[in-house]
């Protein structure tokens, strides 16, 4: 390295942080911000709807891929949309030291004495009948009772008021500060999962338990607290038109060791919280409970957690059934139980009569028709019924509380047994210890802004000098904003010092008189 | 009768008033009748009852707060857009000739309601339950009725600014500068611009068209977006408190509240333009006009096109 390059260097330096430090630097980071918030609202996200991307991709070639590549499709989590902020936190920075050491300043102290007096946006004179060192003790202590700081030296008295403007935008503008540092301790050591629960059943938070169903932080240790809960029911409640009234799971935690803690009501709105976890009413289903046997021995009697047909334009979610799969691989070979259900019988048989669509909204003799593959199971995850390399060799069906046989040619007689239908809870499960920096720092935002935006800063000048009869008070003052209000703020402030005749004795009036 | 035909009847009744009340503010503007304007005002506040007995009967109807949707929200709206305009524009900024504009963006918002999202009166789905969302929306609204009065003053500066340069461009052309100097300096902050209408609109000598002076447009618009500012970013803040609880994530980018933070990001923007980096006048005013049409998407576009877990728009 040469000499002559070690200044080069800082002089780049200072260069971009000087113009990192301008306002104009800020004002267009934040609106290519914007802008680039703009693009992730306008194209289908990874993070939020995974499957749209694709429809994307497959539907646009050129642009989906140039799209992709660009990260457009995770705008948020992109290195670009990262590095916007990047800039603008250290613009912020840059802008808040010397702000900050400034107003630190300017509060210790005390306010500047102005010689010329009648230069000043508004400026009188009055006359009192006091002496000179009087009236400024007296005019000084007028303006303590407004409250503004005052300095008063001999006969001449300078006074402030506002600063509160520039604490509460410093305020304002950090608090940024701790809203980044909430979002990234919250987010980077936190998780959010899903729990999927039938009525009657435990979930323990352990990783195995939210079948992938989870997004854990660039920071998350990996540890799960091992605490759980029983769903003891849930309650979907409806009004007579079809309008969901509420939906309530009742739980019962359990600690680490399965013993209960307290029972409580999660419902849409009212999360619960237990072991710095916390639980929201997410959806929830069908789960019928299927006891199914081969030559008299029992291979299945867990509910299966049933997953609804999307519902074609015009007709009602609640019309539609439920679908759902049990996977045997103990057999010779696989076996693969489709599940059709059908929450209340009238609405299948309405359907089959006359081809329209019935809401559901309880179980009503529930029915279920099922199909039986047999072949090679590729997949033994119950979440997906996919039956490439499975043979259909037939199916039957049954209601709630009864039995069906099926023969299984080479296997045995299959015997289903359909005891009871529950229902099941989706909960939302997520851990972020950010969350109680992100609203303070929400409520600092706020706090600062206001005064940032509403207080006027303002600043009035006193001399008095002996004239006959008492003395002859010159006040001078400016506002950095407000100025209309400021003007009758001056003379409230000129009256308050001269007393009732004050605002006769304007300087023009004195010029005419003296 | 009973409320819901109440409400019905008088959200027609407003329709028709705020019209009236349009043509006859407009026929002041172009007038100058003092009469005119008071008939004005008459039909105006006749409207604005109308428009508050229709939000109040609504809540009466569905048994709870009547902003549940997208048909109530822009009933809500409109309102506190005429309420807003009649006492920060005329009462506050003592500005007369603003308020056409306003009825005109409340007809509209009235008419987009009753055609794109008539809903009859029912009650809440459960995730919009919650006291939070109630807040949010009044803070919302509030919010979004004084960025759209802010809007429409800037528009209208926007459009008389121009023709004051061009009036004072033929101005010096014609006469020779005075002693002092140009008097008026183009690129000088409005504050500093002679205002020839004063603050108090229609009591000027010079009468320069029919709004009043850019400078007064200017100075409302800049107040009325300032006091919007910071009850925005509490709608804001409010409806992330509300997506913890409903959701279980403060923010998630869902369109609508991506929408609603570039609101806020373009409108910081143009208090920043106006305050520090000394952008005043035409290019802070664009800034400001690019926010109204952001506040426009963010409340039409995002819910009506845009999917996302906001979008209830059918109650
Ligand atoms: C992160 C986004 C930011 C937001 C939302 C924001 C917002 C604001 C707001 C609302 C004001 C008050 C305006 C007024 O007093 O009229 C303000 C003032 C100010 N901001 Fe920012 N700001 C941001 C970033 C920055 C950055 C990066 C800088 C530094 C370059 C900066 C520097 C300033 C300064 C110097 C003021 C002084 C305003 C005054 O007291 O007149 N801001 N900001």
């Amino acid at each position: 390295m040469t000499t002559s390059a070690a200044p080069t260097l800082r002089q780049s330096v200072a260069l971009v942080w000087r113009t990192l430090r301008s306002m104009r630097t800020a004002l267009i980071l934040l609106l290519i911000l914007a802008a680039a918030a703009v693009i992730g609202s306008l194209l289908p996200q990874i993070p939020n709807s995974p499957e749209r991307v694709g429809q994307y991709l497959d539907d646009h070639e050129f642009w989906g891929t140039f799209f992709f590549r660009a990260g457009f499709f995770d705008v948020y989590g992109s290195w670009w949309f990262v590095l916007i902020t990047a800039l603008l936190f250290v613009s912020l920075t840059a802008c808040l030291f010397p702000r900050t050491r400034a107003m630190i300043r300017a509060v210790r102290q005390r306010p500047i004495h102005a010689r010329e007096l009648d230069g000043f946006r508004h400026h009188a004179e009055v006359r009192v009948g006091t002496g000179p060192d009087e009236a400024a003790v007296t005019a000084a202590r007028y303006l303590r009772r407004k409250r503004f700081r005052v300095s008063r030296e001999g006969l001449g008295v300078a006074a402030e008021k506002g600063v509160l403007r520039e604490i509460g935008s410093l305020l304002f503008h950090w608090a940024f500060f701790l809203l980044l540092l909430g979002v990234i301790v919250g987010k980077g050591t936190g998780f959010t999962g899903r729990a999927v629960v039938t009525e009657g059943e435990t979930f323990v938070d352990a990783l195995p338990n939210y079948a992938g169903q989870i997004r854990t932080g660039r920071y998350f240790s990996g540890g799960f607290t091992g605490i759980g809960f029983q769903l003891l029911d849930f309650e979907d409640r409806y009004r007579p038109n079809g309008q969901a009234i509420d939906f309530v799971s009742r739980v019962r935690f359990l600690d680490r060791d399965g013993r209960p803690t307290d029972t409580e009501e999660i419902r849409v709105n009212h999360p619960a919280e237990a072991g710095g976890l916390r639980f929201f009413q997410e959806g929830f289903g069908w789960s019928p409970v299927v006891e199914v046997s081969l030559q008299e021995q029992r291979l299945w009697s867990t509910p299966i957690e049933m997953a609804r047909d999307d519902a074609p334009e015009g007709v009602p979610a609640t019309a539609m059934p439920w679908r759902g799969a049990i996977k045997l691989t103990a057999p010779e070979p696989d076996v693969m139980i489709t599940l059709e259900l059908w929450p209340d019988f009238r609405a299948f048989a309405n359907f089959q009569l006359t081809g329209e669509p019935t809401s559901m909204l309880g179980q009503f003799d529930p029915y279920i028709r099922y199909s039986v593959y047999a072949g090679e199971i590729t997949d033994p995850a119950l979440s997906t019924i996919d039956t490439t390399g499975l043979r259909r060799i037939g199916g039957s069906d049954l209601h709630a509380a009864g039995t069906s046989t099926f023969d299984i040619p080479g296997a045995g007689e299959l015997r289903l047994s359909f005891s009871e239908l529950r229902q099941y809870s989706v909960f939302l499960v997520s851990r972020d210890v950010g969350i109680p920096l992100v609203l303070a720092a929400a409520i600092l935002v706020l706090v600062g802004l206001i005064p940032s935006l509403y207080v006027s800063r303002r600043k009035v000048w006193i001399r008095a000098e002996a004239a006959p009869g008492g003395s002859l008070v010159k006040i001078g003052g400016f506002a950095l904003q407000k100025k209309d209000a400021f003007e009758e703020e001056f003379d409230r402030i000129v009256r308050g010092i001269g007393g009732r005749e004050a605002v006769e004795a304007q300087p023009e009036e004195r010029v005419g008189t003296s | 009768m009973n409320w819901a035909r109440i409400s019905s009847t008088s959200f027609d009744v407003t329709i028709w008033l705020y019209l009236g009340a349009m043509v006859l503010s407009f026929a002041y503007l172009a007038a100058r009748r003092d009469l005119l304007w008071v008939l004005a005002r008459v039909v105006t506040i006749a409207g604005a009852s109308a428009n508050l007995v229709s939000i109040v009967a609504r809540g009466m109807a569905a048994d709870r707060v009547p902003w549940g949707n997208m048909f109530e929200y822009s009933t809500v709206l409109a309102f506190l857009v005429v309420v807003g305009t009649l006492v920060f524009v005329e009462g506050v900024a003592r500005i007369k000739t603003l308020t056409g504009f306003s009825l005109m963006f409340s007809v509209l918002t009235l008419a987009v309601a009753a055609m794109f999202f008539p809903v009859e009166p029912s009650p809440l789905q459960p995730a919009l339950n919650s006291y939070w969302i109630k807040i949010h929306v009044v803070a919302a609204i509030t919010g979004s009725s004084l960025f759209a009065i802010g809007g429409i003053a800037t528009i209208l500066f926007l459009l008389k600014d121009r023709s004051e340069r061009r009036a004072l461009a033929v101005g010096r052309e014609r006469t020779p500068a005075p002693i002092m100097g140009g008097a008026v300096e183009v690129d000088a902050p409005h504050d500093l611009l002679p205002d020839p209408e004063g603050a108090g609109g229609a009591s000027a000598p010079k009468r320069g068209g029919v709004l009043p002076s850019a400078a007064a447009l200017d100075r409302v618009a800049y107040r009325v977006i300032a006091f919007a500012f910071p009850i925005w970013t509490f709608a804001v803040i409010a409806g992330a408190i509300w997506a913890q609880e409903a959701w279980g994530r403060y923010w998630g980018w869902d369109p609508k509240e991506t929408w609603s933070f570039v609101t806020w990001t373009i409108f910081a923007g143009y208090l920043h333009a106006r305050s520090t980096a000394g952008w005043k006048g035409r290019r802070a005013a664009i800034i400001a006009v690019v926010g109204f049409i952001s506040l426009l998407i963010t409340y039409y576009v995002v819910n009506l096109w845009i999917v996302g877990l906001h979008s209830y728009k059918n109650g």
